[in-house]
């Protein structure tokens, strides 16, 4: 038996699988301040279903994979160790000028952003290495014996150290390392070359201040995390899902926390490329995850999910990189509680603020008073005023609608269902904006992808958006409402290592290549015989981060094979390149050499069989809900729409628009014109049949 | 959506979108493929939409003095040198006389048909770059007497390309006098792709909504723009100034220039006037502003200083009347007068003139002015590398602070100068010294240089860098040695500039402000940038914030007690008592001091 546990702002989301691959979904109060309380108490919930004690159920289990927003909540609310900087002497600002840049160029309303470790506690160290590694300054060792002194002093509780070039020659960074370990023992530091060996040191001293502020807590949180499963009777192995979208033993966790911050969101894609595959045979799909305040969206391309580069904890420019890559999510502040606004010039805006969970939409009676994108779905009789969350809270819809009416309807000259549909129509165009930007960036046309909605509000306009972007299918999987937990179920074991090397196609470096390229494959293979010794199947992939020359950019080309070797292989790179980068930006330079700058191996070890799933459906409260009721769509006016309960559809059962499908955890919209079916998976398969 | 529905608030919001898209698509192309560093890091390129009839309708988020106004002057002139249009036509624009910023900007104009041959938008992208043919390895000819000793190629709308494929001439043209051509056309391939894939993405969706559609999103779009800017304007209050903000002394322009900037305020009509017409006439420098620029300039000043929310395109600028004359320098240049640095240096004094002119007459609007440039750390650099013995050009981005308070915050410090509104990236040491035979000794804040203030200006940076076994060029035009960014309402100024060439001997020289210095191996030159303006006297920011600036080592313990009068007791704490009563005694005094 396999479980899996992701930790939200507001929900734990608990999925078991037993060994028959039967799969039950769980939802309980996420506990803020022990986020274990809220893991051991689904697990009671789910104990309770299986009619066992806590401990019996735990004794099953062979693996606990955990999700949690631990580590990025410590960030936000500033609750990570008392960190130092260590940097090259004259260097001192790294963290302060990060890579420039900015958005809304006439906005003055922001402040710079505070730098991840403030200047008071950056401390420069006198040496320097260049570029090809000749030590220009031998490091002063006395006056970093002096320098951990004032450590001392300002009651530092964890060091991170990013010089110049460590990456060509670590030997002053080492250095750095054995001194601390020697004059400061038990505070824990991190070296930049060993976390993360890529160049540009911003990145690079961002990841290493990011991940050492994070030790102290992350150490305690998964030493926690483990003993008290033990203490409960769990006798597996226990994960963390990472950033990456992969998973990693629990106490390596612990030695590198910085890979824990997007453990959450990462995994709605590995889901999403299941259902994408078993419902429409697609190897190309949108994942939107739409939850109260936020919308992500992931994706994935050719059977793979794509990466970005450029991982920010905060808005773009206002925060701090990562500099890790990570699986590419994009986040908007459009959900359930989003604001409809109309500015001075009369036109309709939808968040970015949220009602949040309180005071909330206006019809949740909580003392909300402007009308959210819920109060709009009730106003149209899209969602069930009496069946929310299963009935377990009712909603007043004439607060709605006098919301609506009086904030959004008057100021447009609208009536109270114009305005309610418009509040929708707007925010499927920001979600659909936050699609296209990421589909952009990853050069996808929507067109060819299916859309998988996940989360609870993802099925009020998965039709809509369906349509808007030409999507032929939509599929609302039946862990929609735990889609990030089912994927944890689907993650494997993963690890990357990379190495900066850099050559040009015309003059190709082989030798040194290939030394790289052989160093980072033993490295994956120390990796595939410790934590992956019990996995089923292994695979090593390289890629290359090249570039035309004097580009600054680069883009990730993935090697034929595990080596550069021949002349064939160098032009294959090339062309690879070409066509990646034409793919991507709709141009190339055929007749140029290509630069490649790192390299990159990338080591899964899959945990699982592709075993089929078959949910054992929650039974929904006994609440009489009518087979039709009135809802408004744009273009139809009211119309009688059939009402169907998710768990009573029939495998195959096909119904045509206008209709509402409901669970407890959520609602699904088939607009007019479109229908579903139910598939032998579990999943809705929506046709959007979008006439335009 | 049918052709003929009426455009309300909804379908406006969701089309206005989706031309953002299309621009933003554009941006992308030419950020992450451009070759040379002040695309692929500075971002100094723009896309946008122009109207048919020339009407700047939409654009990616860009540097403010690229996009402005600009756009619509050069579709007017692709317009009037070639009456008829065709689809697959292409336009290369660089003409200051025309329309253009200046001649480094190279744009790419590509004008977007229907199937009728109808012309009904005009995609635009702009792209600054290393090099475009001047007489000096720089893009910044601050000394040129004219236009032919400033030596670049003048391209006034030039037919680039012919059913979607290059005119082989002008691209020869091009490789012959432009340096490091591969680097060129990198560059040129990125504008293409931009726009290009702009008329891609407008066409295929004029095939889902139709092109009368989009005429008429645009009509309304612009009329609600300007409706936002009109009752914006309506809240500030009615009033009339002049300030003046003076570029120090450069070869060509030995008295340093002056700009005065006339501003009127009318609630009533909701428009601001912008009066520039009272300046010197053009000077035999690089210093003039083309028509673009001194347009922009002005503008960019008033979107800094109100509601940043409402947009910037056609429908606003009806609200902002900006006065020019001819033969001004800042106002119309006359050919051959030189506009070789007409984004930078002259056009700040213009943008900052304007926001301190509205700080003045309005509480909670305007801004102090933004720090100077361009420093050497911001220079071009220009070689051989001494292993391939390859020729390098390109502007490099080693760091600049500057930025100026507003009237609810504090700097974004790295905004560099006003017109680039902090958008540019800063390059990474690593990168640098992987692609150019240089090293980089130092860079970093300077304490007490950002302007004090109750909202403190940003400061400026130490940046020491010189070549590794080779000779290097370093072209610059520092402004701001001598006249620093003026803050407002009580807020001081920020640092000045100052750059040094570092002899092999470790001595130091002073080197010209304006200038393109050779720099032997062994020796480095070390820029010192200027810091922005502060907003509101010092005596009001809030003491703890004293305390944190100075834990900080953003200002200095002396500036804490002499300039916020705030005394910081042991332990870092605020001595409130004393603080108190000195800040009284300050204040008392700077009542009578003249501001």
């Amino acid at each position: 038996m396999r479980f899996a546990v992701d930790t939200g702002g507001t929900f734990t989301d608990l999925v078991v699988e037993d060994d028959n691959g039967e799969v039950r979904m769980y939802k309980a109060s996420t506990t803020p301040t022990d986020p274990v309380a809220g893991v051991l108490d689904t697990l009671a919930l789910a104990a309770e279903d299986y009619g066992v004690s806590r401990s019996d159920l735990l004794a099953r289990g062979d693996m606990l994979i955990h999700g949690t927003t631990h580590a990025i909540n410590a960030i936000v609310t500033g609750n990570t160790a008392r960190t130092a900087f260590l940097t090259t002497r004259g260097h001192p600002d790294v963290l302060v000028l990060r890579e420039g840049g900015r958005i809304e160029p006439f906005n003055f309303t922001v402040p710079y952003p505070q730098p991840y470790v403030p200047r008071s506690l950056t401390y420069e160290v006198v040496e320097r290495i260049m570029y090809n590694g000749e030590v220009r300054e031998a490091l002063d060792e006395k006056e970093v014996v002096e320098t951990i002194a004032q450590l001392k002093k300002a009651k530092v509780e964890a060091v991170a150290v990013c010089l110049l070039w460590s990456i060509v020659n670590p030997a002053h960074e080492i250095r750095v390392g054995e001194l601390l370990e020697e004059h400061l023992p038990g505070v824990p530091y991190t070296l930049s070359h060993v976390l993360n060996p890529s160049l540009r040191e911003y990145r690079r001293a961002s990841s290493a201040a990011i991940d050492a502020s994070l030790k102290p807590l992350m150490g305690a949180y998964m030493g926690g995390l483990e003993s008290r499963l033990r203490d409960a009777g769990f006798d597996g192995r226990v994960l963390v899902v990472t950033t990456q979208g992969g998973a990693m033993d629990a106490a390596d966790m612990a030695q590198s926390p910085i890979h824990s911050i997007n453990s959450g969101p990462a995994m709605a894609p590995l889901a999403g490329r299941a259902y994408a595959q078993a419902d429409s045979g697609a190897d190309t799909a949108i994942i939107a995850d739409t939850g109260g305040t936020t919308f992500d969206v992931s994706l994935v391309r050719g059977g793979r999910i794509p990466w970005t580069r450029e991982t920010w904890i905060g808005q773009p420019y206002r925060g701090h990189m990562t500099g890790f890559p990570a699986v590419d999510v994009k986040s908007i502040g459009a959900g359930g509680g989003s604001i409809a606004w109309v500015d001075e010039g009369g036109l309709l805006h939808i968040g970015p603020q949220s009602a949040g969970a309180v005071p909330g939409p206006v019809c949740y009676g909580k003392g909300g008073t402007e009308p959210t994108v819920t109060d709009a779905s009730v106003v149209l009789g899209w969602i069930d005023p009496d069946f929310f969350l299963g009935g377990a809270m009712s909603l007043d819809r004439e607060a709605a609608a006098k919301a609506i009416q009086s904030q959004v309807g008057d100021k447009l000259g609208f009536g109270l269902h114009e305005a309610a549909a418009a509040i929708l129509s707007v925010a499927t165009e920001n979600m659909v904006h936050a699609i296209e930007d990421i589909t952009v960036n990853q050069g996808i046309d929507p067109r060819g992808a299916v859309l998988i909605g996940g989360g609870g509000a993802a099925g009020l306009n998965v039709t809509a958006i369906a349509r808007r972007l030409g999507c032929e299918r939509a599929i609302i999987p039946d862990v929609a409402a735990a889609l990030s937990a089912a994927g944890a179920l689907m993650s494997d074991l993963r690890a990357e290592f990379s190495g900066t090397l850099y050559t040009q196609t015309a003059g190709f470096e082989t030798e040194r290549v290939n030394e790289l390229l052989a160093r980072l494959e033993s490295q994956c293979q120390e990796f595939i015989a410790g934590p992956g010794a019990d996995s089923i199947e292994q695979i090593i992939e390289f890629t290359a981060e090249a570039r035309y020359p004097s580009q600054i950019w680069e883009i990730e080309v993935p090697l034929r094979g595990n080596r550069v070797a021949s002349d064939q292989d160098v032009a294959d790179l090339r062309d690879d390149f070409h066509s990646t980068h034409q793919e991507i930006f709709a141009i190339a330079d055929n007749k140029s050499e290509v630069e490649v700058v790192g390299w990159r191996a990338n080591v899964r070890c899959r945990l699982r069989d592709g075993v089929e799933w078959t949910v054992k459906e929650a039974v929904a409260s006994d609440i009489e809900v009518p087979e039709h009721r009135e809802a408004y769509f744009e273009g139809s006016g009211l119309v009688d729409a059939r009402v169907l309960r998710f768990e009573d559809m029939a495998r195959g059962e096909e119904v045509t628009g206008p209709a509402i499908i409901e669970s407890s955890f959520t609602t699904v919209v088939v607009d007019p014109g479109a229908s579903a079916v139910r598939r032998d998976s579990g999943s809705l398969v929506i046709n959007p049949a979008a006439e335009g | 959506m049918a052709g003929s529905a009426p455009l309300d608030g909804v379908h406006m919001a969701i089309l206005s979108k989706r031309l953002e898209g299309v621009c933003r698509k554009m941006a992308n192309t030419l950020f992450r493929t451009g070759r040379s560093g002040v695309l692929n890091t500075a971002r100094d390129f723009s896309c946008c939409i122009v109207t048919a009839d020339n009407q700047l309708l939409a654009s990616a988020e860009s540097l403010p003095i690229h996009v402005l106004s600009g756009p619509d002057l050069m579709a007017a002139a692709m317009q009037k040198f070639h009456p008829v249009l065709k689809r697959g036509d292409a336009f290369l624009h660089n003409s200051p006389y025309h329309g253009c910023s200046h001649p480094a900007d190279h744009t790419i104009l590509v004008p977007v048909m229907d199937d009728d041959g109808g012309h009904r938008f005009t995609m635009i992208a702009k792209a600054h770059q290393a090099d475009c043919g001047n007489s000096l390895p720089t893009t910044y000819m601050g000394g040129a007497r004219d236009v032919y000793q400033e030596g670049a190629l003048i391209f006034p709308a030039v037919q680039v390309q012919e059913n979607y494929r290059d005119v082989e001439d002008i691209i020869r043209m091009c490789r012959m006098r432009i340096r490091v051509p591969e680097q060129w056309w990198g560059d040129y391939l990125a504008e293409i792709g931009a726009a290009r894939i702009g008329e891609r993405e407008l066409m295929a969706l004029a095939g889902e909504v139709g092109w009368d559609t989009l005429d008429c999103f645009a009509e309304h779009w612009l009329n609600y723009s300007e409706r936002r800017m009109a009752a914006q304007i309506s809240l500030l209050p009615a009033g009339q100034i002049t300030v003046s903000s003076t570029h120090d002394p450069f070869p060509g322009a030995e008295e340093g220039v002056e700009v005065k900037v006339k501003l009127a305020i009318d609630p009533v009509s909701g428009m601001i006037e912008v009066d520039l017409r009272d300046n010197p006439d053009c000077l035999p420098c690089g210093l003039n502003l083309s028509e673009a620029c001194s347009r922009t300039a002005a503008m960019v000043g008033v979107y800094n200083s109100i509601e940043h929310t409402v947009v910037p395109n056609a429908g606003s600028f009806r609200r902002i009347r900006v006065l020019l004359r001819e033969n001004c320098v800042v106002g119309i240049p006359r050919h051959p007068t030189s506009c070789s640095v007409a984004t930078t240096n002259v056009a700040d004094h213009v943008s900052n003139g304007v926001q301190r002119a509205i700080a003045e007459l309005a509480e909670g609007a305007g801004m102090a002015e933004v720090g100077y440039a361009i420093p050497p750390s911001v220079g071009v650099i220009s070689g051989f590398n001494p292993d391939s013995a390859d020729p390098f050009v390109n502007q490099v981005f080693l760091g600049f602070g500057a930025g100026a308070a507003s009237p609810v915050a504090d700097s974004w410090v790295t905004v560099g100068h006003v017109g680039n509104a902090g958008l540019c990236y800063q390059d990474s040491v690593e990168v640098d010294e992987q692609v150019f035979p240089i090293s980089v000794k130092c860079r970093n804040f300077i304490p007490d240089s950002g302007g004090a203030g109750r909202y403190r200006g940003g400061n400026g940076m130490r940046v020491e860098f010189g070549p590794e076994g080779c000779d290097l060029e370093v072209g610059y035009v520092s402004d701001g040695t001598i006249n620093a960014a003026n803050g407002v309402r009580g807020g001081r100024k920020g640092g000045r500039a100052e750059q040094y060439i570092r002899r092999v001997n470790g001595e130091c020289e002073i080197a010209e402000a304006c200038a393109q210095v050779l720099l032997r191996d062994g020796e480095s030159i070390v820029s010192i940038s200027c810091g922005g303006g502060g907003f509101g006297s010092p005596l009001e920011r809030p003491a703890a914030q004293v305390a944190h600036d100075l834990r900080e080592k953003w200002i200095s313990n002396e500036a804490a007690d002499s300039i916020y009068g705030v005394v910081i007791g042991p332990g870092g704490k605020v001595d409130e008592v004393l603080s108190a009563n000195m800040r009284a005694k300050m204040g008392g005094e700077s009542k009578e001091a003249p501001r």
